[in-house]
């Protein structure tokens, strides 16, 4: 190997290959990252009618009055996560148009604590999203 | 290479590493999203079953993308020659980053157009970080052919790049 050669080496290495895009690091999260853990005391896990019943669950729990002993939650955090978007690959539609889907994905968790007994309700709800965009063709 | 056996996350393992690993991929695949799911493939393969085997975890996952990518070429073989051509002719996607150097710009330029048996053996040494050992056994070569491989790329470089300096 020669110095030239070298010099073409290290000229090559400076280069930058173009990173993965998003979609690919969503789709290896997709398969890499551990299942969402069960939290807390409570969780309730659906986008519908399950919310509803935890909701009107919690809010006469709330309208009682709370006898001795028993658990006063109150709210200490509610939050949504950041939004994961996922581009995917075009698709033909049934009038022969093009649309690439894109998919968002977040999660909203409310949690209550009892201060007395250190314990926690939680409600956590994935949320998904599928959009399609139209595609224009030439 | 970082140490991939240890308890790392993997996505700053693979921020670290993914362009890279992609840049390996496209050299067996004949689009940017056959590089994506090659990557993905062989990613997840390795992160789940391999990093923690002794050995050259480099090597394990190049050989890992190799072996998803004949895999992929193998399923879609089936698809007729005339969308294999069109596929060629149309993937315009860069696969560096656009760089201020003039020099370096020739190089990004010149390199797609290497004979695919001299780019293998460019990329897999440069961004593959692997000797001609290494690179003999992913491509089923001695160690003498692929380093030959190299002298001819690096003859054919010197000249594209010269071509294009006097355009």
């Amino acid at each position: 190997m020669t110095d030239s050669d070298h010099d073409f080496e290290r000229a090559l290495a400076d280069l930058r290959p173009r990173p993965p895009g998003p979609a690919l690091t969503a789709a290896l999260a997709r398969e890499l990252d551990p299942p969402v853990s069960r939290r807390g005391v409570v969780i309730a896990w659906t986008a519908g009618l399950t919310t509803a019943a935890a909701a009107l669950a919690f809010g006469l729990f709330l309208g009682a009055a709370p006898e001795e002993g028993a658990p006063a939650y109150q709210l200490v955090r509610a939050e949504q996560s950041p939004v994961e978007i996922e581009v995917l690959r075009p698709v033909r539609l049934e009038d022969g148009s093009f649309a690439r889907p894109v998919r968002a994905r977040w999660e909203n968790t409310t949690q209550w604590e009892d201060p007395r007994t250190r314990t926690r309700f939680i409600n956590y709800r994935p949320s998904e999203q599928t959009t399609l965009l139209p595609l224009e063709t030439y | 290479m970082p140490d991939a056996h240890a308890d790392q996350d993997w996505r700053a393992w693979f921020a670290d590493h993914g362009a890279r690993l992609r840049l390996i991929a496209r050299q067996w695949t004949r689009s940017d999203a056959d590089a994506d799911d090659v990557v993905q493939e062989a990613f997840v393969r390795f992160w789940k079953h391999q990093r923690h085997l002794p050995g050259d975890p480099n090597a394990l996952v190049v050989t890992s993308i190799r072996r998803a990518a004949l895999d992929l070429l193998r399923r879609t073989d089936r698809r007729g020659v005339r969308e294999k051509a069109v596929a060629a002719e149309t993937e315009t996607v860069a696969w560096f980053e656009p760089e201020a150097d003039p020099r370096l710009q020739a190089l990004a330029q010149a390199l797609p157009l290497l004979p695919a048996e001299q780019r293998e053996v460019v990329v897999l040494k440069v961004w593959g970080a692997l000797t001609f050992e290494q690179i003999g056994e992913q491509l089923q070569l001695s160690p003498n052919t692929a380093a030959s491989r190299w002298r001819y790329a690096m003859e054919a470089l010197r000249k594209l790049i010269t071509a294009r300096v006097h355009d």
